[in-house]
């Protein structure tokens, strides 16, 4: 199983290390990229990707690196602070460049009309680390990583952290969800 | 400052597309109430064109601002985001107790796909404490690509007089009703999905094909 990384955190925290630390004793494969040394551009919405260069965006940022691990990995995982109930603009810049992975076609799934995946099937865990009480966040967090993984058709598990918790809860709840989500 | 002066912003990466119809009809029904309307793009801050400092003065000669955004993977653009962080990390205390809505729009013809985003932009009016007064999405944002209410026809109409009563509840400073929702509501028989689909694979593979492009599943990434 292979493991996709995009890390948008903005501050010191015990995700990236406990992850690392997870996979390696599993002995599986991953890539881990941190979004904010990376240099990812906009979606213009040019459609260039859909019909003149399939899959492939016409503007040159080190999305390809990205895509690359993702096309030929079963697992994505985001990890991001939660902003205004969904994702940060720093997770945001490579999520809105993953519409590269879907086709400029149509297929209709459980009554939902979809763009059929280039790559085939995954996993994906979205982890949201909460900051503050803003009402509703949480939950809306955990619906958009939903809606993604509709979009995208892929199996998906969230997992929420408060900035709080001890480094005890987030390696155990990690281990868990992993072992879910390989499952 | 008038009294109910209102700033849209524009979520969208284009600046004419169907986020400014939707902005354009709002300032335009706003102006005929003898109110002061204006609309910003958000992808000029974000490109730097336009001086980011600049937004002060613009938003305090507003109480109230609403965002019109199309949906990008399922919730609000990444320029977009970037832009309301600015706006509470950097000029929230100008934001304080003014109003906020928001109009999500999508290019799939289901509604709820608006869902997330419209949440998104609850939980920013509450970050920063702006008074949140409500949101509207709209399901098929790809078929209007950019074209004006008017020549939309009775969509355009139907789409104008939701927005009207919208604001009608703005203007009172009440949160928006159910009503011009059920207006904005497409309503697809399931089964119909089947021929759309039909229908817009054809056309996108005659697209491709204008580009001398005849496969479309290409996977440039695989190993
Ligand atoms: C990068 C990208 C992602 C998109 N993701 C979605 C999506 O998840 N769901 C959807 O219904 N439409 C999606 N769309 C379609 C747009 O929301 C739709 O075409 C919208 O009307 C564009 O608004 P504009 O004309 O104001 O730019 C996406 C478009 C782009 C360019």
């Amino acid at each position: 199983m292979k493991s996709v990384i995009l890390d948008a955190m903005e501050i010191e925290n015990h995700i990236e290390g406990t992850l690392k630390e997870l996979l390696i004793k599993k002995n599986e494969s991953f890539s881990y990229f941190k979004l904010k040394n990376m240099n990812i551009l906009p979606c213009r919405s040019c459609a260039s990707c859909c019909y003149k260069t399939p899959g492939k965006c016409v503007f040159q940022d080190d999305m390809p690196e990205i895509l690359k691990a993702v096309a030929n990995s079963d697992i994505i995982v985001l990890v991001t602070p939660i902003r205004f109930g969904g994702y940060s603009s720093q997770l945001k810049k490579a999520i809105d460049k993953l519409c590269l992975i879907g086709m400029p076609l149509y297929i209709v799934k459980n009554s939902h009309m979809l763009h059929p995946m280039r790559y085939g099937n995954k996993s994906l865990l979205g982890i949201g680390m909460a900051d503050g009480d803003i009402h509703g966040q949480v939950e809306n967090f955990q619906q958009l990583v939903g809606s993604n993984a509709l979009n995208m058709q892929l199996n998906h598990k969230t997992l929420v952290f408060k900035k709080n918790d001890t480094l005890h809860k987030l390696e155990t709840q990690l281990q868990n969800i992993y072992q879910e989500v390989f499952q | 400052m008038y009294e109910k002066s209102l700033l849209i912003l524009n979520g969208s990466c284009r600046k004419n597309k169907t986020s400014y119809i939707f902005a354009k009809t709002l300032k335009e029904r706003w102006e005929n109430t003898g109110n002061k309307a204006e609309i910003i793009h958000i992808i000029e801050y974000f490109d730097g064109t336009k001086d980011l400092d600049s937004i002060k003065d613009i938003i305090k000669r507003n109480n109230i601002i609403c965002l019109v955004s199309p949906i990008y993977v399922d919730t609000l653009p990444y320029p977009t985001i970037w832009f309301l962080e600015k706006l509470s990390t950097e000029f929230s205390n100008l934001l304080l107790y003014k109003r906020f809505f928001a109009i999500g729009q999508c290019g799939f013809p289901d509604v709820s796909l608006c869902e997330s985003l419209l949440g998104s932009c609850k939980c920013f009016a509450e970050t920063v404490k702006m008074k949140w007064l409500g949101g509207l999405g709209y399901g098929g944002g790809a078929i209007i690509d950019g074209r004006s209410m008017e020549d939309l026809g009775k969509k355009g109409k139907k789409i104008t007089h939701a927005l009207d009563l919208a604001l009608a509840d703005i203007f009172k400073d009440k949160e928006i009703s159910s009503k011009p929702q059920e207006l904005l509501n497409i309503k697809i028989p399931k089964l119909l999905l089947y021929p759309l689909s039909f229908i817009l694979n054809y056309r996108a593979k005659k697209t491709g094909k204008r580009y001398g492009v005849s496969d479309l599943t290409a996977k440039p990434y695989l190993k």
